[in-house]
């Protein structure tokens, strides 16, 4: 029945309309209730990503030439040598999640086990996550440069005859760059994994006392195959944190130097956009490349999941 | 014998959380009494604790030079803009998923969360130039939308993960009582879900004081950018003063650590909550 | 208490929602809008202390408001000048690029020349005869090409600066007796380093040296046409022994240890010129007040970079410099004539001299004297000044866009031996063949 026609036509007058149902009505209520969500994400999140996707197959200058080039700028990015020295500075950074995850576990065990000022720790500990990553990449850089406190005292200690420069030479500046992203989240993985572990009745770790486990076997064995489901999902964010957050700390440690040996994807977009933009097309081909890697490695991270909980029960 | 060495355990275990502590506090340690000395006497010896006369004129000269007040006031007036706008959308939108039951709602809510993983720098150009061609740019506006949608996914998982375990009984009753859909989120959702309301404040406070890349992309002039944008164009001055570089960190530092020290409880219980979803 | 609390919170949410809206800029009739770098342009490394309408320009632009009744300037300072390059191309897509941009000259407007507009029909002829600087501001440097700007603010000049107490106690004198050659050159370094003083101390984090002193020797034994072709993919990187002999030498200054060993990332190198812990740096002409106040007047030194081929036909006995800021107009602006009144306005004498009294600057206008200037004669100021007709062009203003990117990104691997010159020079190759249309 359509509401306008109304009465004129010969239908049922106004009054005798049916009301939307409590149903109806509570469907119009949430669709309008999530628009304002949707209509932000697909003008600034989907969007932009659609005219990515369109613009990496241009060679636009950021100005007004935008001329179709199909794959060239792909071609030319997977042929280069330099996009692959960025997915493996990517790759090699991932080195912090194993790093964090393992001192991350030991940390929070250390504090579940409740001892005297464990709440204090705790909150001292994810004070790192509470300062921003240029802070402490500027603090990073200071103490590991040349003549900066890190070598003073490896000097002093007999370490090291001559000092090195840390962020000089590829492998120890990407060592100092994962050194950094640890101490920084490690306060926030201890957390978590202390909420894993106080999801465990204590039952479970004592019977593992009253067996003679050690606190090394109580953690490893124990532990760590009921907080399956809490480290997927620190490590999952962790990972898409490795490939999207770490522009902040970059910037301030490294700038992607020396040449581009420190430089990740993303920070590549960042230069390749707002400090030579000459071919945005380019640009945004690494994006669309940065999104794809980030989709598969969270497939494969969820994959690899579901044949752990498998295999562990 | 046994509870002696239980104790020695305990012992142990404290020695090691100090030994880890102090290895947390120490680069903040080292940007605090640095941020004393004067430039030459940083250089001579950094590791000293500085000597008198403490050179309070950096943090000085933070404030009446580098303005960091000014900087102080523009991120917090973008921080609050967001979190505003962020509650509003977010409690709305969660209650839907949450309690009102729509056809799709679960498409929508697996679309919505699939945003989290693109990242800022994806679609950074193409909204740049959005946000341009929209007079976006070098306005609070900009900032702020940005923020609304990078944020936007997590915040509505969160709150519809807390409004999901508020009783249907609860809201049936008050609905009973005549309140329409305005005064059921007033009434019922917001002061039973407050846990989620004041968690998503406290976390994005912090979170949207640190950040770097999308005011130092969206908002370049110089008496509106934020905090951290100015900090990491100090930084990169080949000038170098770092003591008075310490001093504009440290003072840059204080808002976000006093929200944490006076909200932790709230921080904490997040974490380890959204960590057994 | 809590409901205090709640109020309190809410309070600043609104408040900060009001805030927000009113950031907004608003567009008003008869108004220039200029964006002018936070440093090195018109706005002097000592008046960043100080408040924004304390600054040299912002009373320059009170000045043009009282001479032009009805006319507001508003002054946007851009804290990162290489980034305002890729916002100007930006803000002119969607239509909204500032009236007056001070951006670097040659290339860099070159390659955003689709959003300046042309202003070869305003400029009085008597800025066209009485500055200089037009050349490098000549659509991609032809004699008869649009002008796309005005060479501005000042000519700046770069030289290598030394510490005279440290140099005099390695027995050396640059002022009677500076080194001219390269073997000289590499004598000296040796005296100085032997005295137990680093004898110079860069930071090619980002490459400040090569750019300041090293690209001349490149320039002199190659000539400019033969870099612009090597951009062009015309000629090769690989291939043009001036280029290769130039980065031979620079990596040479480290591994002979005449440099700081970190000095491809080192960040710290002005403050240690300044604490007298290095015999020499490189710096530009307007680091010399900074430098001077800090060493001390009598104690600062300049010398241009030896010849590394005394018969060069290019250029010999020169050094780097020339006007490396263009003052633009954007194709958007609605007050294209008000621009140009105000950007020759600034280039007028009065107001040259004003600016020169903020910043140690080789002055744009060819009728100032260092007199005028108040350099006293035989200062180290009047030195610099004698060097304003005798200079070669940025040589990466001339570098195309792209190319001088991976220049600046790969060259300091250079130094520290990372890269060999021969590899650097083809992957300078493969970025100009990437770029050939």
């Amino acid at each position: 029945m359509h509401p306008r026609r109304g009465p004129r036509h010969g239908t049922a007058p106004c009054s005798l309309r049916t009301p939307l149902t409590r149903r109806q009505l509570r469907q119009r209520q949430a669709i309008l209730s999530v628009l304002p969500v949707i209509v932000v994400l697909l003008a600034i999140r989907a969007y932009p990503i659609v005219t990515a996707a369109a613009k990496s197959l241009t060679n636009w200058n950021g100005l007004f030439t935008s001329d179709f080039v199909g794959l060239a700028n792909y071609v030319r990015l997977l042929k280069g040598a330099v996009f692959w020295k960025l997915v493996r500075n990517n790759f090699v950074l991932l080195l912090n999640v194993p790093i964090q995850v393992f001192l991350g576990l030991v940390v929070a065990v250390l504090l579940h086990e409740r001892v005297w000022g464990w709440r204090f720790f705790r909150s001292l500990y994810y004070i790192p996550q509470i300062i921003s990553a240029v802070i402490i990449g500027y603090l990073f850089r200071t103490l590991f440069s040349m003549d900066g406190p890190v070598n003073i005292v490896a000097a002093r200690l007999g370490l090291m005859p001559v000092p090195l420069e840390w962020l000089g030479d590829t492998a120890t500046a990407l060592g100092v760059i994962v050194f950094c992203l640890v101490w920084s989240s490690l306060g926030w993985m201890a957390i978590v994994f202390m909420g894993g572990l106080s999801a465990i009745p204590d039952s479970v770790f004592e019977a593992a006392r009253i067996d003679g486990a050690g606190f090394w076997r109580r953690t490893f064995q124990v532990a760590v195959p009921m907080l399956a489901r809490v480290l997927e999902y620190a490590v999952m964010l962790s990972i898409v944190w490795t490939f999207t957050g770490l522009f902040p700390f970059i910037f301030s440690l490294t700038r992607g130097g020396p040449g581009y040996e420190t430089t990740t994807l993303d920070y590549m977009i960042y230069i390749k956009s707002f400090v030579s933009g000459v071919n945005l097309g380019e640009a945004c081909a690494i994006a669309v490349l940065l999104l794809v890697i980030i989709l598969a490695l969270t497939v494969v991270e969820m994959k690899a999941t579901n044949a752990v909980e498998d295999w562990s029960e | 014998m046994s509870r002696i060495r239980a104790a020695s355990g305990k012992l142990v275990i404290f020695l090691v959380q100090c030994a880890i502590a102090l290895s947390f506090l120490y680069p903040l340690y080292f940007m605090a009494i640095n941020s004393l000395k004067s430039r030459p006497g940083y250089y001579t010896n950094p590791f000293a604790l500085p000597r008198a006369p403490l050179q309070f004129v950096n943090f000085g000269a933070m404030v009446s030079q580098f303005k960091i007040l000014l900087l102080f006031r523009n991120t917090f007036i973008i921080c609050a803009a967001t979190l505003a706008l962020l509650i509003l959308l977010g409690v709305v939108a969660s209650y839907a998923f949450a309690k009102l039951r729509f056809r799709w709602s679960q498409a929508v809510y697996l679309a919505i969360v699939i945003t989290l993983f693109i990242p800022a720098q994806v679609t950074m150009i193409p909204m740049y130039v959005l946000f341009a061609r929209a007079g976006l740019v070098d306005t609070y506006w900009g900032v702020v939308l940005a923020y609304l949608a990078q944020f936007i996914p997590e915040v509505v998982m969160l709150m519809t993960a807390y409004f999901r375990s508020i009783p249907n009984e609860i809201i049936e009753a008050s609905e009973i009582d005549g309140c329409g859909y305005w005064q059921v989120i007033r009434h019922v959702i917001v002061p039973t879900g407050r846990a989620a309301v004041f968690l998503t404040i406290i976390f994005y406070f912090i979170v949207m004081w640190n950040d770097l890349f999308i005011p130092m992309v969206l908002l370049r002039k110089m008496d509106m950018r934020t905090v951290m944008v100015a900090l990491a164009g100090l930084i990169a001055r080949y000038t170098g003063d770092p003591p008075y570089q310490f001093a504009g960190l440290l003072l840059s530092a204080i808002p976000a650590l006093l929200v944490y020290v006076v909200f932790q409880q709230y921080i904490i219980k997040g974490l380890t909550a959204g960590a057994i979803k | 208490m809590r409901k205090l609390l709640n109020i309190i919170v809410l309070l600043a949410l609104v408040l900060g929602l009001l805030l927000a809206v009113s950031g907004c800029a608003k567009k008003e009739p008869k108004k220039l809008t200029v964006w002018v770098p936070a440093r090195d342009a018109y706005i002097g490394p000592d008046e960043q202390k100080k408040a924004q309408e304390e600054w040299y320009i912002s009373q320059a632009f009170r000045r043009f408001e009282k001479a032009n009744p009805g006319v507001t300037v508003e002054l946007v300072a851009q804290s990162d000048a290489a980034a305002s390059h890729q916002l100007f191309k930006a803000a002119a897509v969607a239509g909204n690029a500032p009236d007056v941009g001070v951006l670097w000259s040659g290339q860099y407007i070159f390659g955003i020349k689709d959003a300046i507009r042309p202003i070869d029909d305003l400029v009085p002829k008597a800025d066209l005869e009485g500055l200089v600087g037009w050349e490098t501001v000549r659509e991609d440097f032809k004699p008869d090409g649009k002008i796309l700007g005005y060479g501005a603010y000042a000519v700046t000049l770069c030289f290598m600066f030394y510490n005279k107490d440290l140099v005099q106690k390695a027995g050396l004198d640059f002022e009677a007796n500076p080194p001219r050659t390269m073997a000289d050159f590499d004598a000296a370094l040796e005296k100085i380093k032997k005295t137990g003083v680093l004898p110079m101390v860069f930071d090619e984090s980002f490459p400040w040296f090569n750019l300041q002193v090293a690209v001349y020797w490149w320039y002199q034994l190659s000539g400019p046409d033969r870099i612009i072709k090597d951009c062009l993919g015309e000629e090769k990187f690989s291939e043009d022994k001036g280029l290769l002999a130039m980065l031979d030498y620079y990596h040479a200054l480290w591994k002979k240890g005449y440099v700081n060993r970190d000095a491809a990332t080192s960040t710290d190198y002005w403050a240690k010129f300044l604490q007298g812990k290095a015999a020499m740096t490189a710096g530009i002409s307007t680091t010399l007040t900074e430098a001077l106040a800090a060493l001390g007047d009598e104690n600062v030194g300049v010398i241009a970079p030896p010849d590394m081929d005394p018969n060069s036909p290019y250029a010999t006995g020169r050094v780097v410099g020339g006007t490396g800021g263009a003052v633009v107009v954007s194709k958007n602006s609605k007050n294209p004539e008000l621009a140009v009144k105000l950007i020759s306005f600034l280039c007028s004498k009065p107001e040259s001299l004003e600016l020169l009294k903020h910043q140690t600057f080789v002055p744009i206008r060819k009728d100032i004297t260092p007199a005028e200037m108040g350099y006293a004669p035989g200062s180290v100021q009047e030195k610099v000044f004698t060097y304003k007709d005798n200079y070669i062009y940025f040589v990466d203003n001339i570098l195309t866009p792209g190319v001088v990117d991976e220049y600046y990104k790969l060259v300091p691997l250079v130094l520290v031996g990372k890269m060999t010159p021969l590899d650097f020079a083809k992957a300078m190759d493969a970025k100009a063949a990437e770029l050939k249309k």
